[in-house]
C-alpha cells in the first residue's frame, strides 16, 4: 500500500495523460463514452489531489507529519534526471485545478461540449499540462508541461470556433509562443552557467555562481520570468488575456482561470526557491519589479473593470486584477502576505471561474448578448439535430433568481466584500502587510505599504462600482424578463464554486493555517532543496537486477 | 441558558429565518410576518432577559476561535450600550414587521422582502454585538449590501435602482475605509479585540497613525450616518418600501456610524482633530439637514433631511468630545428612534391612504385620518422638542452642552448660535408637516378616499408614541436605568453626573428652546409664500444636487476616464504587444547585465574558421531575407527558412552532434513541405495599387523603431549565447550523462538514452505537445473554408487548363495528370524502402543515431511522398490512414511502457534493459525503453499524417466551400 502511495505523486500528469490518449482513439462521435472517462478521470483526479494536500499537510489519518515528498522519474538520482516534488503548494495548486476541472466540466456536458470535436481529449492534455507545471521540479520538464499547457490551451480557446475566437486564439497563440521562445533562451542561459536543470539543485548553486556567470545567470532569470510574467498576465504583457478569455468558451475560460495562476506559481515558487535569503548576492532579485509590475496591473485591470461594458470584458480584466494582486504581493515578499495571498489566489481563481459560467447562463437569455448566442449557434449548427431533444433546458422556477444572487457573491468577493472569502483575503494580505512579524510588533509602515493597501482597496471599490452598474441593468432594470432557460447541470458548478468560498470563509481558520504553514516553508527553501538532492532512489532487487558488467566489458566510444 | 448561547441565539435566529423566509410561496404573506415577528420577540426577549447582567458595566461575552493566526475570533460581546442598541434592533424590527404585514400590498413577493428584512436585522445585530473590530467591519458592510438590496425592493422604479447604487457606492466605499482604519487600530494596539481596543485610548491617541486612522474610521462612521458632505445618499433611499425607511434609515441603520463613534469615543475621542472633523461635519450636518428638510414636497423626503439633520445632532455631540455630551447623543439616538420611526409610518399610512406623498396634493386629512393625525402630531412635537417629549429633552442637553466652552475655538463658539437656528428650523419643518397634511381644506383630487387603517398597522405609532410620551414626562424612572448601564459602559468611571429631570430652572438652554420654538414658528409663517409656490428645494441650494454630483463625478472617473485611460495603457492589436514583449524583454535582460557590467569575453574568439563563417553568413542572410520577404513573398521567405535551417543542420554535423543534425534535417523537410501546403490558403497578396499607401513619416519611422528593436535583440541574443558557449566547462550534470548511458541506460548513443530514458518524461510531455498542436490543426482546419479568393484554381493549374483545352488532342485536366509524371512513379515505388529506412533508423536508435522521433518522421516523410505524388484521393482510395489512432495508440504504449515500471515498485519510467541471444543476429540488447520509443514513433507518424490530412484535405473541399459547406467527416475511426 505504501508502495502504491509513493508512485500517486505522478498520477496528476499520467491519469489524464492515458485517459485523454484512450479518448483520441475512439470515435468523437461516441459521447457517452468520452463523458465517462471524462468525468471518471477528473473525479479520480479531484480524490487523488485531496489525498495529496493531506500528505504534503501532514492531515493524514496514520498522523504523519508534513513532507515535501519527491518522486523520483525513472529511479535516476535528484539532480540528474526529472524529478516530481510535491509540497504543500503544488498540492494545493492541484486540488484548485481538480476543483476547477470537476466545475467546468460538469457545466461543459449541458451542451459546450459538442460544440467542436476532440473538447474531451483536449480538456485533459490541459490538466496534464497544467498538473505537470505544479509537479515538476525541474526547469526545462517546467517548459514541457508549459508547453503541453498552451498546445491544450491553443486547441481549447479556439473550441467553438467563430470569427471572434479564431482571431483572439490567433493573437493569443502568436504572444505565448513568443513567451514560450523567451523561456526557452531564459532556461539555456541558466543551464549554460549553473549546469543544472533541476530547481532545487538550482537553488543551492545560485549563491556559490562567480561573479560573471551571476550576471548572465540573472539576465537569464530575468528572461525567463518575463515568459512567466506574459502567462500570469503583467502589464504591460497582458494585454492579449482579457480579450482570449472574453473570446473563449464558458468552460473553457472558467479552467482558463488557473491558468494566469500557473504564471504566478512559478514565479512564486522559482522567487523563493532560487532568489531566496541563500542565494547570495541575487537574494530577492527582481521583487522590486514584480512589485512594481503586479500594482501597475492591479491599476490597469481596475480601469479595465471600469470601462468594460460586457459582462465576459469585466470578467477578463478582472483576471489581471488578480494576478497584479498577487504579483505585487509576491514581490512584497514577507511571509505572513504570501500566507495572505495564497487564500487570495484560492478563492479569486474560484470565483472567477465560477463568474465565467454564470456570465455565460445571464447571458443566454439577453438581447445585448446576441453576439454569443450567434456564436453558439454556429458552434451547435452541425451537431444539433441529432442532440436535439437533450437541449431543451428544465426550466427550474428560481432560475433567475439563483442566478441573481449567484451574480451577487461574485460581486461581494471580487470586491473583497463580507461575508465572503474575498473579504478575508483582503483582510489577510493587508494585516500581513501592516504587522510583518505579527500584530502588536509596532513596526513602521512604509510608502510602498500603503500604496499596495490602497490599490487593493480602490481595485474592490471598481469592481463593486462595475459590478453593480452591470448587476442593475441585467437583473434590475430589464422589463420583460426572459428567464434563460438553464439546466440544474449549469448552475450546479457556479453554486458549488462558491460555496467553497462560503467554506472558505467558515473555515477560515483551518485554511489560513495550511498557508501559513506553505508560505512558512516557502520562505525557507532548505527543507525543499534538502529533501529533493537527499531522495533515496528504490534499490534494484537483486533478482532483476540488469548485469552492468556484462554491458561494460563491451567498451564503446560514447558520442561527447 | 447561558449568556453565550443566549447571544448566539440572538444574532444566526434572523439570518436562518431569513434563509426560510427566501424559501417561502410567493403569498405567504402571513407566514412571512409571524415568522419575522417571532424572530423579532425572540430576539427582544433574549435581549430583555441578558439585562441584568450588563448593568453596572457588565459584560456578556462569547468567543469561538475563527482565524486566530490573524488575531480574528468570533466574538459576541454584549454591555449596556449594545444592549440598548439590540433592544432598539429587535423592538422597533417587531413593531416593523407587524406594520409591514399591513403595508406590503398582498400582490408583492413578500418572501424577499422578509428575507432581507431579517438578515438586515441579524447584519445589525452582529455589528452591535461585535466583540472583535474586524468582525463589526463585516457586519458593517452587510447592513450596507442588505440595505442595498431594500432599497432597490421594488427595482422596477429607476429611483430605486439609482437610490440602491447610490446609497452602497457611498455607504460601500466608507466601509473599506472603516476597514483599513480598524486595520490600523488592531496594528497600533497589537489586537482586533474590542476589550483590548477599548482599553488603549492612550496608545491610540499618542501614535503616529492616529490621525489617519481616525480620519479613515470617521469615513466609515459619517458615510454610513449620512453627515455631510456624504448626506445626499440619504433622500434617495426613500425609494425602498416605507417599513424600510423606518427600520433601516432612521431607526437603526443609519445610527450604525453613530454607534461606531461612541463606541471609539472612548479611545478615539478628545483630541483637536475629533473636535474639527466630527463637530464640523455634525454641525454643518445639522443645521443643513434642518434646512433642507422645511423645503421638502416629498413626506418621506422631509422626514429624510430632518434624519440628517438629528443624526447631525448626534454626532456634534459625540464631537464635543465631553462626557455630557455622549449621555445626550446616546439618549437622543434612542429618543429620535423612536419619533423618527413613527413618524415614517405615519407617512407611509398617509402614502397608503391617499395614494401619494406629495405635500402639494395633500391636506386637511384630520378629519380622514383623525387618530393618526393625533399621533403624528405628537410625534412631531418631539421631533420639534416641545415640553413633555422625549426630544425636549434630549434637545435640552444639547442646549446645554452647546453653550459650554469646550475648546474655544470659532467651532465652539458658534456652537450656541448655530444649534438655536437648527432649532428653529426643526420646528419650522414639524409644523409645516403637521399644518399642510393635517390642517387646511381637505384635499381635492386624490387616487382614493382616505380612511383610518386596519388597527393592527396602527398600533406600532401608538406604541411608539406612548414611548415618546412616558419618556418625556416621567424620564428618571422609565429610559433612566437603561440609559445609565450603556453611559456606563461606554465612559465606565468617567460617567459624570446627570439629571434626566424636565425643569432644570430658568437658564440658557431653556430660553434657547424659547427661541428656537417662538423663532421656528415666525420663520414659518414669514416662508408661507414661497413654500405655497410649490418650489421643490430650498431657496439658494436647490440646483446644488449632490446626487447629481455625484453621478456626474461617477461618471466621469469610473467610466470616461476609465474609458480613456484604459485605451492609453493598453491595446487590442496584436503588433504593439509583440513589440512591448520584446521591449519588455529587451530592459529586463539588459538591466542586470548593465548592473555587473557584462561583457562577452572576445578573447575566447579563438579558431576563427573561414569555411564555417561563410556557411553562417549565408544562413543568417537566409533568415534576415526571409523576415524581410515574409510579408509579400512568402514562398520566398520559406525558402529562404529552410536554407537557414539546413545551415544549422550542417552546424551540428560541423559539431559532431549527428543526432541533432538528423533531426533538424527530417524536421525541416516536414515543416517545409507542411507550410507549403499551407501556404495555398492564405489570403492573396495586396498588389491593387489603390490599396497600397505610401509610407507616411510616422509609418516609416515606425518601421525603423522595430528595426532597431529587432537588431538590439538579435544582438543581445547574440552575445548572450556567445558568452555562455565560450565559458569554460565545467562541472554540470552532463558528465553523469556521459557515465552511465551504456552503464545503466543500455545504450552508446547517450542522446537517445537520454531522449527516451534520463529525460524520457520530457520526451513524453513533449510528444503529448505534439499530438494535442495535431489535434487542434485538424479541429481548426475541419471548420476552415478557405478565403473566397483563395477558392479559385491555382494560375499555373489554370494555365495548363487553358492549354489542354486548346489542344484538340488533350481533355482538360491531362497536362495536371502528367505533372510530375516520372517523379511520381519514383516516389511511389519509393515507399516500402522509406518504411524501411525508418524501420532501421527506429531500431538503431539506442546505439548510433536515429530513434523513435526520427523514425517518424521518416516514416510521416514517405507518406507526405505517397500524397505529392499521387494526390489526396488516391492516396485515401488506396492506404486507410487513421492517424488519431496512431496517436492514441503510441500514447498509450509509450505511457503504458513507463507504468509497467511501477509494477515492480519502481518509480515510472524506470528502463529494464537485457541482452537477448537471437539466432542468426547474435546478442541484441533489449531496452524497455525501445517500447517506449515505439508509443513515440507511433505518435509522431500519427501526428504528423493528421495535420498533413488536414492541410490536404483543404484542396479537396475547397470547390463545394461555396454550395454545400460540409466538412468531411472525422479522419480517425471510420472501419
Amino acid at each position: 500500500m505504501g508502495a502504491l502511495f509513493d508512485h500517486l505523486i505522478a498520477v496528476p500528469i499520467l491519469l489524464p495523460l492515458l485517459a485523454g490518449a484512450l479518448m483520441v482513439i475512439v470515435d468523437d462521435r461516441r459521447r457517452p463514452f468520452k463523458i465517462a472517462v471524462n468525468l471518471v478521470s477528473t473525479l479520480t483526479l479531484l480524490i487523488v489531489a485531496i489525498t495529496l494536500l493531506m500528505i504534503a499537510g501532514g492531515m493524514t489519518a496514520s498522523g504523519d507529519p508534513a513532507r515535501t515528498s519527491v518522486y523520483l522519474l525513472g529511479n535516476w538520482p535528484a539532480p540528474f534526471a526529472i524529478t516530481l516534488v510535491l509540497d504543500r503548494l503544488s498540492a494545493l495548486m492541484l486540488v484548485l485545478t481538480s476543483v476547477l476541472a470537476v466545475a467546468a466540466l460538469i457545466f461543459s456536458l449541458a451542451r459546450w461540449h459538442r460544440a467542436g470535436p476532440h473538447f474531451h481529449t483536449l480538456f485533459q492534455f490541459l490538466l496534464v499540462g497544467i498538473n505537470g507545471a505544479f509537479l515538476t521540479g525541474d526547469l526545462f520538464n517546467l517548459f514541457v508541461f508549459f508547453e503541453v499547457m498552451l498546445a491544450a490551451s491553443y486547441g481549447l480557446v479556439l473550441h467553438g470556433s467563430g470569427t471572434a475566437r479564431v482571431r483572439a486564439g490567433l493573437h493569443y497563440i502568436a504572444i505565448n509562443l513568443s513567451a514560450s521562445l523567451l523561456f526557452l533562451i531564459g532556461v539555456a542561459l541558466i543551464y549554460g552557467v549553473t549546469g543544472t536543470l533541476n530547481m532545487a539543485d538550482l537553488a543551492a548553486r545560485v549563491g556559490d555562481a562567480s561573479a560573471e556567470n551571476r550576471v548572465i545567470l540573472e539576465a537569464g532569470a530575468a528572461i525567463l520570468g518575463i515568459a512567466f510574467l506574459v502567462k500570469s498576465g503583467m502589464w504591460p504583457l497582458g494585454f492579449w488575456l482579457p480579450t482570449a478569455y472574453t473570446a473563449a468558451a464558458a468552460p473553457v475560460a472558467a479552467i482558463f482561470a488557473i491558468m494566469s495562476k500557473v504564471g504566478v506559481y512559478v514565479v512564486l515558487r522559482l522567487s523563493l526557491l532560487v532568489f531566496g535569503p541563500e542565494a547570495g548576492d541575487s537574494a530577492g532579485f527582481g521583487a522590486h519589479w514584480i512589485l512594481v509590475g503586479g500594482m501597475v496591473t492591479i491599476g490597469f485591470g481596475m480601469i479595465g473593470v471600469l470601462a468594460s461594458q460586457g459582462l465576459s470584458r469585466i470578467a477578463g480584466y478582472s483576471v489581471l486584477v488578480s494576478s497584479g494582486t498577487l504579483l505585487a504581493v509576491i514581490g512584497y515578499g514577507t511571509a505572513p502576505v504570501i500566507s495572505g495571498a495564497l487564500y487570495y489566489l484560492v478563492s479569486s481563481t474560484l470565483t472567477i471561474s465560477a463568474f465565467f459560467l454564470l456570465i455565460e447562463l445571464v447571458e443566454r437569455a439577453r438581447d445585448a448578448g446576441a453576439d454569443v448566442l450567434a456564436v453558439t449557434m454556429e458552434a451547435f449548427g452541425e451537431d444539433e439535430a441529432e442532440d436535439a431533444e437533450e437541449e431543451v433546458g428544465v426550466t427550474i422556477p428560481f432560475t433567475l433568481a439563483v442566478l441573481g444572487a449567484s451574480f451577487a457573491g461574485i460581486a461581494l468577493l471580487l470586491a473583497g466584500l463580507p461575508p465572503l472569502s474575498g473579504f478575508l483575503a483582503k483582510f489577510a494580505m493587508i494585516h500581513g502587510m501592516f504587522n510583518p512579524t505579527g500584530l502588536g510588533d509596532g513596526l513602521p509602515i512604509g510608502a510602498g505599504t500603503w500604496v499596495l493597501v490602497a490599490l487593493l482597496i480602490v481595485s474592490g471599490l471598481a469592481a463593486l462600482i462595475a459590478m453593480t452598474r452591470s448587476g442593475i441593468s441585467i437583473f434590475w432594470a430589464s422589463i420583460e424578463r426572459t428567464v434563460p432557460s438553464v439546466r440544474v447541470i449549469e448552475v450546479l458548478p457556479v453554486l458549488g464554486l462558491l460555496g467553497l468560498c462560503l467554506a472558505m470563509t467558515l473555515q477560515g481558520g483551518a485554511v489560513i493555517r495550511y498557508m501559513d504553514e506553505t508560505a512558512a516553508s516557502l520562505s525557507e527553501p532548505a527543507g525543499y532543496i534538502e529533501s529533493v538532492l537527499t531522495a533515496e532512489r528504490v534499490a534494484r532487487a537483486p533478482s532483476g537486477t540488469p548485469d552492468p558488467a556484462q554491458g561494460a566489458d563491451e567498451e564503446t566510444e560514447v558520442a561527447p | 441558558m447561558p449568556g453565550e448561547t443566549a447571544l448566539i441565539v440572538i444574532l444566526l435566529l434572523p439570518f436562518m429565518a431569513a434563509f426560510v423566509a427566501g424559501f417561502l410561496p410567493q403569498t405567504a404573506r402571513n407566514t412571512e410576518a409571524w415568522l419575522a415577528g417571532v424572530v423579532a420577540v425572540i430576539g427582544l426577549g433574549l435581549s430583555l432577559w441578558l439585562y441584568p447582567q450588563v448593568t453596572d458595566g457588565g459584560v456578556v461575552r462569547a468567543e469561538w476561535t475563527w482565524m486566530p493566526s490573524l488575531g480574528l475570533n468570533f466574538v459576541l460581546r454584549m454591555d449596556g450600550f449594545a444592549w440598548l442598541f439590540s433592544v432598539l434592533i429587535t423592538g422597533i424590527g417587531l413593531l416593523v414587521v407587524l406594520y409591514a404585514r399591513y403595508y406590503m400590498s398582498p400582490s408583492d413577493p413578500v418572501p424577499r422582502f422578509f428575507a432581507f428584512f431579517l438578515a438586515f436585522m441579524g447584519a445589525m445585530l452582529g455589528l452591535v454585538l461585535s466583540g472583535n473590530i474586524i468582525q463589526m467591519a463585516v457586519f458593517w458592510e452587510l447592513t450596507s449590501i442588505v440595505s442595498f438590496l431594500l432599497i432597490g425592493y421594488w427595482h422596477h422604479n429607476a429611483s430605486a435602482r439609482d437610490g440602491a447604487r447610490m446609497a452602497l457606492t457611498i455607504t460601500g466605499t466608507g466601509g473599506l475605509c472603516l476597514l483599513v482604519g480598524v486595520l490600523l487600530i488592531g496594528h497600533i494596539v497589537g489586537s482586533y479585540d474590542l476589550d483590548v481596543v477599548l482599553a488603549s485610548g492612550d496608545t491610540i491617541r499618542d501614535h503616529d497613525l492616529y490621525a489617519p486612522t481616525l480620519i479613515l474610521v470617521l469615513l466609515g462612521a459619517l458615510t454610513k450616518s449620512a453627515q455631510f458632505p456624504f448626506h445626499f445618499w440619504l433622500p434617495h433611499a426613500m425609494a425602498a418600501p416605507t417599513p424600510v425607511s423606518a427600520y433601516l434609515h432612521s431607526a437603526t441603520m443609519v445610527k450604525a456610524g453613530v454607534f461606531l463613534l461612541v463606541r471609539f469615543w472612548p479611545v478615539m475621542a478628545g483630541t483637536d482633530l475629533w473636535f474639527l472633523i466630527v463637530g464640523a461635519a455634525g454641525l454643518s450636518t445639522l443645521l443643513l439637514g434642518a434646512y433642507f428638510a422645511i423645503f421638502q414636497q416629498d413626506l418621506k423626503g422631509l422626514l429624510a433631511y430632518s434624519t440628517i439633520s438629528h443624526l447631525g445632532l448626534i454626532t456634534t455631540l459625540i464631537g464635543l468630545g465631553s462626557p455630557l455630551g455622549l449621555v445626550a447623543a446616546i439618549f437622543h439616538i434612542v429618543n429620535h428612534a423612536t419619533f423618527k420611526a413613527s413618524l415614517f409610518m405615519a407617512a407611509g399610512i398617509i402614502d397608503h391612504e391617499t395614494g401619494t406623498r406629495d405635500m402639494r396634493r395633500l391636506s386637511g386629512l384630520r378629519r380622514a385620518l383623525p387618530i393618526t393625525a393625533t399621533l403624528a402630531m405628537v410625534a412631531s412635537a418631539a421631533m420639534a422638542g416641545v415640553p413633555l417629549l422625549n426630544g425636549f429633552l434630549s434637545k435640552e442637553m444639547f442646549f446645554t452642552e452647546a453653550v459650554e466652552n469646550h475648546t474655544g475655538s470659532l467651532l465652539d463658539q458658534s456652537l450656541p448660535y448655530v444649534a438655536t437656528l437648527a432649532g428653529m428650523f426643526s420646528v419650522v419643518y414639524s409644523l409645516r408637516f403637521i399644518h399642510k397634511v393635517f390642517f387646511g381644506p381637505d384635499a381635492v383630487g386624490l387616487e382614493k378616499e382616505p380612511h383610518e387603517p386596519p388597527h393592527w398597522m396602527r398600533l406600532p405609532i401608538e406604541l411608539l408614541v406612548l414611548a415618546c410620551l412616558i419618556v418625556g414626562i416621567i424620564p428618571g424612572i422609565t429610559i433612566g436605568p437603561f440609559l445609565a448601564s450603556a453611559v456606563t459602559s461606554v465612559l465606565g468611571p468617567e460617567t459624570p453626573y446627570y439629571s434626566l429631570s424636565i425643569w432644570h430652572g430658568f437658564n440658557l438652554p431653556l430660553l434657547m428652546s424659547i427661541v428656537a420654538l417662538v423663532g421656528g414658528v415666525l420663520i414659518y409663517l414669514a416662508l408661507q409664500r414661497y413654500l405655497s409656490s410649490g418650489i421643490e428645494g430650498p431657496p439658494w441650494f436647490r440646483n446644488l444636487k449632490g446626487q447629481r454630483i455625484f453621478e456626474r463625478l461617477l461618471v466621469t472617473l469610473s467610466w470616461r476616464w476609465a474609458k480613456a485611460l484604459e485605451k492609453l495603457l493598453g491595446t487590442r492589436k496584436l503588433q504593439p504587444q509583440l513589440r512591448l514583449l520584446i521591449g519588455t524583454v529587451l530592459l529586463a535582460a539588459c538591466l542586470p547585465l548593465f548592473m555587473g557590467r557584462f561583457a562577452p569575453n572576445l578573447s575566447a574568439f579563438v579558431g576563427f574558421d573561414l569555411g564555417f563563417a561563410t556557411m553562417w553568413a549565408v544562413g543568417m542572410a537566409c533568415a534576415v531575407i526571409a523576415a524581410y520577404q515574409a510579408k509579400y513573398h512568402r514562398l520566398v521567405a520559406l525558402m529562404l527558412m529552410g536554407g537557414a535551417g539546413l545551415v544549422t543542420c550542417i552546424t551540428f554535423v560541423w559539431f559532431s552532434a549527428p543526432d541533432l543534425a538528423l533531426t533538424q534535417l527530417l524536421v525541416e523537410i516536414v515543416t517545409t513541405v507542411l507550410i507549403l501546403l499551407g501556404l495555398r490558403w492564405l489570403p492573396k497578396r495586396m498588389d491593387a495599387p489603390e490599396l497600397v499607401r505610401p509610407a507616411t513619416l510616422m509609418v516609416t519611422l515606425r518601421r525603423y523603431r522595430d528595426l532597431l528593436l529587432a537588431i538590439v535583440a538579435g544582438l543581445g541574443t547574440a552575445a548572450l549565447s556567445f558568452a555562455v558557449m565560450t565559458r569554460p566547462a565545467f562541472d554540470s550534470v552532463s558528465r553523469f550523462f556521459l557515465e552511465r548511458a551504456y552503464t545503466e541506460g543500455g545504450g552508446t548513443n547517450v542522446v537517445n538514452v537520454i531522449l527516451v530514458d534520463f529525460r524520457g518524461f520530457d520526451t513524453l510531455g513533449e510528444v503529448v505537445v505534439l499530438a494535442t498542436v495535431a489535434i487542434t490543426i485538424y479541429v481548426l482546419l475541419r471548420r476552415f473554408r478557405p478565403a473566397a479568393e483563395s477558392v479559385g484554381l491555382p494560375e499555373q493549374q489554370r494555365i495548363q487548363a487553358d492549354f489542354d483545352a486548346e489542344q484538340p488532342h488533350r481533355r482538360p485536366g491531362d497536362t495536371l495528370t502528367d505533372y510530375l509524371n516520372i517523379p511520381s512513379v519514383i516516389m511511389q515505388w519509393m515507399f516500402p524502402v522509406i518504411i524501411v529506412l525508418s524501420m532501421y533508423l527506429f531500431l538503431r536508435g539506442h546505439e548510433l543515431p536515429g530513434g523513435g522521433f526520427a523514425a517518424g518522421i521518416t516514416m510521416s516523410i514517405g507518406f507526405i511522398l505517397q500524397y505529392m505524388a499521387g494526390g489526396t484521393r488516391w492516396v485515401e482510395a488506396h492506404l486507410r490512414i487513421l492517424p488519431l489512432r496512431w496517436i492514441g495508440w503510441g500514447l498509450l504504449f509509450a505511457g503504458g511502457t513507463g507504468i509497467a515500471s511501477t509494477l515492480f515498485g519502481f518509480p515510472f519510467l524506470t528502463s529494464y534493459f537485457q541482452y537477448l541471444e537471437v539466432p542468426l543476429i547474435g546478442r541484441v540488447p533489449v531496452a524497455s525503453a525501445l517500447l517506449f520509443d515505439l508509443g513515440i514513433f507511433l505518435l509522431v507518424v500519427g501526428a504528423t499524417v493528421l495535420i498533413l490530412i488536414a492541410l490536404a484535405h483543404q484542396s479537396v473541399r475547397s470547390p463545394k466551400a461555396a454550395r454545400a459547406p460540409r466538412p468531411l467527416g472525422p479522419v480517425g475511426g471510420e472501419q
